[in-house]
Formats: structure tokens, sequence, C-alpha cells
């Protein structure tokens, strides 16, 4: 078999990783940013008990916020689980279900993997904004600016900053993690790999890791890079 | 007409109660000074007339616009309450830049965000920018900053920062400006230009109130003193009755702890 052989069939079981990572990527930041603002609401419908009642029972049924619930429930089940399992568990429980079975499972794997990060990243944003002062919040307020204008133009500009570490962690992880699409028979570079041993031939399966060790130095490389960029400020 | 009028302010966060009915009122271009000890609700009040805090009860008047009325309801909607934060100005006692943004962006940002909801702002962007960029430095340059505009907060001593909070609220053009401690952050050399800022202010006729603990400040800026005790006003009077010859022995003990 030829060196040729083995590195086509690796780079193109390799640009499936890539595409599960980049995918994962797009989705599951702006779903992260929204699973984070559940995790942060107020919303309180039985707030008005508070005030009509001093029931210590009917107090409790005040602090209760559905949308926080929910989102920190879905995070707990999300992250207190395998990711593997959520691959098998997207597949297949549509058709056992509802009979309606998933047809690609390259889909099956990009929504969990979709999924999976939108927890991670919602807890990495709500750390983020979190931890920016209420000082900033109240200078934009009382600077009249909306809420949406403090937000994009104020707040976030500063989480982006402040996240910019742990994001680097969970996304490197993400890298490597693509390979676990191998457990639906997903053809990335790992299974691809696994053919030639099968055939009597190590070297390739071990070579993957030269795919993951180049795409993690640069995505490092980038990530230093952004940080210095933001270097210009503290806070 | 009076520009701020404060009709029986109360204020508690939960059971302890803060403000107990505050009252008092201000003409244009007075400059009043709040004095009273830790705790006595000082900031609790301006955050109150800043809608920072939504009061347990009572009335607060800007310009002639009832901009609270516990009467009428409990919140003003959101709208009304962000006219009535863009008609005050405050400064914070920690500044409160915003740090990603040099001096010259801090004092920019408000008034270009609120420029875009002028119905002639499409056709005269350009204009419009290059206005607030004019005003903008014009602000720099009277808090004494015209050689930092470029800097970010990071880059400045504190004093420097508080001028440039100063800048970024007047920018909004404020009908009162109010200020909480803005030099009790500050190392003792940095507050003496802070002050002046704060002092030339006041001979150009800003509407300010000023929660001080600056006693020779407060007396040499201001045309009136209020002293505040656990949530009410004991005194309210000009600097001679209440910081020379004060009526009342809580005013005198405060007083008295200034002079030791
Ligand atoms: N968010 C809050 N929750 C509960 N209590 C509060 C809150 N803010 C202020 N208080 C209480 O209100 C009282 C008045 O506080 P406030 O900050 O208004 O005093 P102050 O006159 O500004 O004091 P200082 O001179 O120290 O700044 C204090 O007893 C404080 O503990
Ligand atoms: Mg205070």
């Amino acid at each position: 078999m030829s060196f040729q052989t083995v590195f086509q069939s690796l780079t193109e079981g390799f640009g499936l990783n890539c595409l599960i990572f980049a995918v994962t990527l797009i989705t599951a930041i702006p779903l992260g940013l929204l699973v984070s603002f559940g995790s942060m609401s107020k919303f309180r419908p039985f707030k008005f008990l508070e005030r009509i009642s001093t029931s210590k029972i009917l107090r409790a049924i005040s602090k209760f916020a559905p949308i926080r619930w929910i989102t920190r429930t879905f995070v707990w089940v999300i992250r207190g689980t395998p990711l593997m399992l959520q691959i098998f568990v997207v597949l297949y429980a549509p058709g056992l279900l509802f009979e309606m079975p998933l047809r690609s499972r390259e889909t099956a794997v990009l929504i969990a993997f979709a999924v999976n990060y939108a927890a991670y990243f919602s807890e990495i944003f709500r750390g983020g904004i979190e931890g920016i002062p209420r000082g900033q919040h109240e200078a934009c307020q009382v600077l009249g600016m909306t809420k949406a204008q403090a937000f994009f133009r104020v707040v976030l500009p500063q989480v982006v900053k402040r996240i910019i570490p742990p994001m680097g962690n969970e996304i490197i992880t993400l890298v490597k993690d693509t390979s676990l699409a191998r457990v639906v028979a997903v053809t990335e570079i790992i299974m691809c790999a696994e053919r030639f041993t099968k055939q009597g031939l190590i070297t390739p399966l071990f070579s993957t890791g030269i795919y993951f060790l180049v795409f993690n130095g640069v995505l490092t490389l980038f990530f230093g890079w952004l940080e210095k960029k933001l270097d210009y400020y503290k806070g | 007409m009076a520009i701020l009028e404060v009709n029986n302010l109360y204020k508690s966060f939960g059971k302890t109660e803060v403000l107990k009915g505050v009252n008092f009122s201000m003409e244009q271009g007075e400059v009043l000074s709040i004095i009273g000890s830790s705790g006595s609700g000082k900031t609790t009040l301006l955050r109150c007339l800043n809608a920072l805090e939504v009061p347990t009860s009572g009335q607060i008047i800007v310009g002639g616009d009832v901009v609270y009325d516990s009467v009428v309801q409990k919140k003003p909607p959101k709208e009304d309450q962000r006219r009535w934060q863009l008609s005050c100005g405050l400064v914070f006692q920690s500044f409160n830049l915003f740090p990603q943004y040099s001096a010259l962006d801090n004092v920019m940002l408000a008034p270009s965000l609120l420029a875009k909801e002028r119905p002639d702002y499409k056709a005269n962007k350009k204009q419009i920018h290059e206005e607030l960029l004019e005003q903008a430095q014009a602000l720099l340059n009277r808090v004494g900053l015209s050689e930092k505009m470029n800097n970010y907060p990071c880059e400045l001593s504190g004093g420097q920062q508080q001028r440039v909070a100063i800048a970024r609220a007047l920018a909004l053009s404020p009908k009162v400006l109010f200020f909480d401690e803005p030099t009790s952050a500050l190392d003792p050399e940095l507050t003496f230009e802070v002050l002046k800022v704060i002092r030339e202010l006041a001979e150009t006729n800003m509407t300010m109130v000023i929660v001080t603990h600056e006693m020779n400040f407060a007396k040499e800026v201001s045309d009136r003193v209020i002293f505040m005790d656990e949530g009410l006003v004991l005194e309210d009077g000009s600097p001679e009755e209440v910081l020379v010859n004060p009526k009342n022995e809580r005013t005198r003990a405060f007083l008295g702890n200034f002079q030791k």
C-alpha cells in the first residue's frame, strides 16, 4: 500500500473531522449564548406571591424561575452524560420514540455535537457575563443606553476578552472530540486509519495524531494572537 | 420653577428602611452638597434619583416632568425611564469607565448611539458624527485632558479617569449632574484636579448635586448644603447655616468628627 493511498484516505477522513468542528462552532456559539441567557433568566411568574403572602411555601414558590430551571437542568444533563451516549441517543431516539428515524448518521453527529458544546459554551458565557462588574451596566443605564446597546457595545466586548482562555481550551477539546463520530460509523480520520490496521498496517493509525497536533497547534497560535490583540486594555 | 423636586421619598431594602421620607428641591444653576455619616442613605438617594433603584414610595420631578410617582405607578415604563436617565447625569465614586474604549470613545459612545434615533441621522450621518467628535474633544479639553484623548482608562490615573467620567456625563447635557463622592476613591494629591473641574462647572451655572466628605470644598462651592441622617434630611440651608452654625445636635456631632 502506497503512502499516497494512506495520505489521501486519512486526509479525506480528517476533512470530516474539520466539517464537524466547523459546524459545531458555528451553531454552538449562538446556541450557547441563548442557553446562557436562559440560565440567567430572572423571569418569575409567581413573584407576586412574595408581596401578598408570608407563608414559607408560597414564598418558595414565588422564587421559582422556570426558564432558568429548565436551562440549568438541560446543562446538567448534557454535561453529566457522555457525548458518545448523546450521539447514540440523537441517532436512535427519534426512530424509537416517534418512528421518525434519522436518515443520516452525519446529521445525528452534528446535532449531538452542537447541543453538547452549546451546553459547555453556555457556562463559559454565563461566567463571563456575570463577571462584568455591575458598575458597567449601571454606567450604561445612566447614559441612557438601551439594554441591547449596553450588551453589544459595552458588555459583550469585555466578555469576549475574558472568555478567550476557557474557550480556547474547550475548542481544542472539540477538535479531538470530533473523532467520536466514529462510534456511529461516520468515516472520520480514525475510522479511516483503522481500515488500514485491519490490513495489518499500524502506522496510519498512529499518524492520525499528527493531523490533530498540527490543527491544534494552529489553533493555539490563533488564540495566543487573539489574546495579544485584545491586550491593549485591562478589565 | 424648581429643576429638581423630591417629595416624601422612601426606600427600603427588604426590612431595612434606608430613606424615610426625603424632601428637598433645588433651582436651576444651584449647587447642592449632601453630607452625612456613612450609611445615612446618600448613595441610595442618588441611585433613586437616577432610576438605578426603584423607590418604595414618593415623587421625583425633574425639570417640571414628573419622572417618578409611586401613586401613579410602581415603576415607570422603559422608555420614560430612559428619558429620565438622559435628563440626569451621574458620576460614580468608582468612575465605571468602559475599559475597552479610549477616553474620547468613552465620551462619544452614548451620544452617538443616541444620535441614531434622530430622524435626520441617515441623511446627515457624517456631519452629526463630526459634531459629536468636536463636542467630545471640547469636553475633554474642558476637563484638562486634551493630551489624553486616545488613552485607554487603564493608562490613566484615578483623577484623570474621574475627569473622563465627568466629561462623559456632560456629553448628554443633563439638566442635573449628580456626583457620589467623586474623590473618595482617589489619592489625596489627585482630588484637587477633580475638585477643580467641579468648581469650574459650578461657575458655568451647571446644576449639581454633590455627595461629599470634603467639608471645605462643600463650603466653598455649594449654594446650599443638606445634612442627611438615618434616611432623613435633618438640616437644609446655606453652607454658613449648615456647616458653620448648625442648629441640629446631630449635625454638630457629625461636623465635630472633621475638626479633629
Ligand atoms: N442593595 C442594598 N441592599 C440592602 N441594603 C442596602 C443596599 N444598598 C444600601 N443598603 C443599606 O442602606 C444603608 C444606606 O446605604 P448608603 O450606601 O445609601 O449610605 P451612604 O450614606 O452612601 O454611606 P457612605 O457615606 O458610606 O457612602 C446602609 O445601611 C446599607 O447597608
Ligand atoms: Mg455612599
